[in-house]
């Protein structure tokens, strides 16, 4: 048998396998996760980066957002703060169990909090002096300060519960075959990169308030797929092999609804594509190369062109629902070739023959990193020709999702085109924080000015005015310094079976998670 | 050099070599004169022409950036055909060099040649491509590098078997006992004898090169953009593949097209050299 012949008998039995494999169940729900959660590594959420749905329906937080990003009682029934904001008091529900059996009451949540210490989120309690616990279903959080934060932090995927002992005795494995919590559901399986199995918790009837079902949910078994490509999604969804797509990519729109089955829904989203430029590389370390590149960046066209004309042209770096984007209008990053062309002149790079400037002889060339999906090659090849339009010789190199984060901390790239999934303005303290050089902080930004009002916005605000106010300072300044450049904000589009799925009415959540979930069915 | 050019004239006497050999010129010249065939650049987007369906301005309708489809085809042919041919002419020279001399010198060396070679031989070409990329990094000269070394041990393998069984031949022993050099006896003799099914295999893995070299593309680790390469084209088509198929059909077409020729070409090439049993005993 030749080596072609050896190739072909293990395809085929490949694919005999494959197409024999993963049944779609009668009360099972096969969704393909949106591409900006493709690619979570671990379901401890003190270790992801990122996080998917998943997360939302193995942990419960104490407080959850409501699709008017108000608060409401989650595992926690009740809270309030103290006058002077030096003090936050948590009650909890009762009667409520982990997934392990074990029960949740307030020494879990101060063994849980506890774990926050010497993490990335360290800064989600940067102002608790003290966890007390009161009794056994009440807590208390000494505060060193005021922090208008700290609901919102508690509300996000990262602050989902997770039951301490099972954490603890999981070592380096919990996340990625173990996770505890007091979720919906139970995590059955992960193959990381691949899918996600969940089963129902059928004990559960503590669900938050922002769903009509406070539990058990009524799917029995939900199975999350990672499909990277946008058009195998597609496909999938078009012959049955997975019943909902959490997001359907602007050019699969006129598409999917055509098809007589399928149903689609609009959301609001919570990601922004941006361009970073390494502000200590050159040519980048120069501001007006870095301003030049921002005001190339034509985001009416990409948004008309690339996502027919769905979803936002962002002049900021946060999405267009939060307070602390409504910065003064001079910051606001907006294109203009000519003044980015004036800028080059004027930093001395002078355009030649073929519109690629040059300096002392040498070109103005870059390169600009992305990763392989096809989504953000195509829009880093835009970007790619929006710079040349302005003098930049851009050369595209293209990294594994998986690995690009990795080449980041190395600190040796100029620019990238990169998305962020977010909605609190400390994105900025993630993102451009002069203690996270390399990864998150891909601009390697580091300013003493941007540190002192960074610090000024994390730890300096009494009140929610104060901190929108603080963080539109430090937002304004980050700006100012152009280390990066908005490029898109989409919408989410969701796009589910109707002759499987039966969509609630309306949805509480800010975005599609375990609240729209809980109330979603299965048809018989 | 006659002694080279007749069985390619040879193949090209045979009807589907004729066919094959036909549109692998054909191919050639428009990759060579594209610039003067089409009006177009391309790399100049157009977003506001986007995905435009053939028409008199457009003979292959553009691309998801408004780049006319035909031009960038054309030069697709360019990066195909010249990954394909450099990767597979290293990988050739490498293979014919570490082959005749693990065979014709025997002893350690040899082992340790047929060792790695039949390690690497276990493994598909793409996971050695795809592992070479990684370390390399995307662009053409890493995906050049990586075939080239994803087929080194075909042609050592199938070097190493021809000079072994020529080696023994009457004519070698007569040179040896001569007084021939080592330098004589591989270059004059062996080697020579040994490259008709080489250059077979060559002309045959460079089809194969041309699938590689466009995977490698699908998946953005080859040619990077704006550089057309069918292989990016198609993977960047696939997320048209509603809206505006010829995007994908069209790269995939010429690709299909170009890799059969190269096959039948291949083989009008064997029936011309008459050189089928050597290389199925290799």
């Amino acid at each position: 048998m030749t080596k072609h012949h050896r190739h072909l008998w293990a395809g085929l039995g490949l694919g005999a396998l494959l197409s024999f494999s993963a049944p779609v169940m009668a009360d099972e729900l096969v969704a393909a996760l949106k591409g900006a959660e493709v690619g979570v590594s671990t379901y401890d959420m003190l270790k992801a980066i990122n996080s998917n749905v998943a997360s939302t329906l193995i942990y419960d937080p104490l407080i959850e957002q409501n699709a008017n990003h108000g608060y409401v009682p989650a595992l926690a029934e009740s809270w309030e703060e103290a006058p002077d904001g030096l003090q936050w008091t948590f009650h909890l529900k009762k009667g409520v169990k982990f997934h392990n059996g074990v029960d949740f009451n307030a020494q879990a949540v101060a063994d849980w909090l506890a774990m926050f210490k010497g993490t990335d989120f360290e800064y989600y309690l940067g102002a608790v002096k003290e966890i007390v616990v009161v009794d056994d279903y009440t807590i208390r959080l000494d505060m060193t300060r005021p922090d208008p934060n700290l609901l919102y932090n508690l509300s996000t995927p990262f602050g989902g519960v997770m039951e301490p002992g099972a954490r603890k005795a999981d070592g380096e494995n919990y996340g990625l075959t173990a996770a505890v919590g007091t979720g919906p559901y139970k995590l059955e399986s992960f193959a990381v990169g691949q899918e996600t199995v969940l089963v129902r918790n059928d004990d559960y009837t503590w669900g938050a308030a922002n769903a009509t079902n406070t539990g058990p949910a009524n799917i029995e078994r939900i199975r999350l797929r990672e499909i990277g490509e946008a058009s195998t999604s597609f496909l999938e969804l078009q012959t049955g092999g997975v019943d909902m797509l959490l997001g359907v990519p602007q050019e699969f729109l006129s598409e999917a609804a055509k098809l007589p089955n399928v149903k689609l829904m609009t959301m609001p989203d919570q990601e922004i594509w941006y361009l970073v430029m390494n502000v200590t590389a050159a040519p980048f370390d120069d501001i007006r190369v870095r301003q030049a590149a921002a005001l190339a960046v034509n985001r009416q066209a990409i948004k008309d062109n690339l996502y027919g004309g769905a979803g936002n042209t962002p002049s900021t770096f946060m999405i267009s629902s939060l307070p602390e984007e409504k910065v003064a209008d001079q910051f606001r990053i907006k294109f203009d070739l000519d003044k980015a062309k004036a800028l080059l002149d004027e930093a001395g790079w002078v355009a030649g023959a073929d519109g690629i400037r040059a300096k002392d002889g040498q070109p103005l060339k870059i390169t600009l990193w992305t990763q392989s999906d096809s989504n953000f090659r195509r829009v880093t090849e835009v970007i790619q020709a929006q710079l040349k339009d302005a003098g930049f010789a851009a050369d595209i190199l293209t990294f594994d999702s998986a690995t690009i984060r990795d080449q980041y901390k190395a600190g040796t790239h100029q620019a990238a085109v990169r998305s962020y999934f977010y909605d609190s303005a400390t994105i900025l303290d993630w993102f451009f924080g002069g203690d996270r050089l390399g990864y998150p902080n891909i601009s390697m930004f580091n300013d003493p000015k941007a540190e002192e009002l960074r610090k000024v916005a994390m730890t300096g605000s009494k009140t929610g005015e104060e901190f929108t106010k603080n963080f539109i300072a430090y937002h304004e300044y980050i700006l100012s310094q152009f280390p990066f450049a908005p490029i898109y904000e989409p919408v989410g589009n969701i796009a589910f079976n109707a002759d499987r799925v039966i969509m609630p009415e309306t949805i509480n959540s800010p975005v599609f998670q375990r609240a729209a979930i809980m109330d979603l069915k299965l048809a018989n | 050099m006659m002694r080279w050019i007749a069985p390619f004239r040879s193949a090209f006497g045979r009807p589907m070599g004729s066919v094959a050999g036909g549109w692998l010129v054909f191919l050639i010249a428009v990759a060579v004169l594209a610039p003067v065939l089409t009006p177009y650049d391309y790399d100049v987007q157009n977003l506001a022409n986007a995905k435009m369906p053939p028409d008199a301005a457009h003979w292959m309708g553009t691309d998801e950036f408004g780049r006319d489809l035909l031009t960038r085809i054309l030069y697709g042919a360019r990066t195909s055909l010249t990954v394909s041919t450099v990767s597979i002419g290293l990988s050739l020279m490498a293979g014919l060099t570490l082959g005749a001399a693990a065979a014709y010198f025997g002893g350690w060396f040899d082992r340790v040649v047929t060792t790695v070679v039949d390690l690497t031989w276990s493994f598909p070409e793409i996971l050695i491509a795809l592992i070479l990329v990684a370390i390399i990094g995307p662009g053409t000269t890493g995906t050049m590098v990586a075939i080239a070394v994803a087929y080194l041990a075909q042609f050592t393998r199938l070097t190493r078997a021809q000079i072994l069984s020529l080696k023994s031949e009457t004519y070698i022993e007569a040179a040896r006992s001569l007084g021939a050099s080592h330098k004589h006896l591989l270059f004059r003799h062996l080697i020579p004898n040994a490259l008709a099914p080489v250059l077979v295999a060559a002309m045959l893995a460079t089809g194969d090169a041309i699938i590689l070299e466009a995977t490698l593309g699908f998946f953005g680790l080859g040619a990077q953009p704006p550089t057309p390469s069918w292989g990016a084209m198609m993977s960047s088509g696939a997320a048209q593949l509603f809206s505006a198929p010829w995007i994908i059909l069209l790269p995939g077409l010429a690709l299909t097209l170009t890799v059969i020729a190269i096959n039948l070409f291949g083989d009008a090439l064997i029936s011309a050299l008459d050189i089928r049993t050597k290389l199925r005993d290799a």
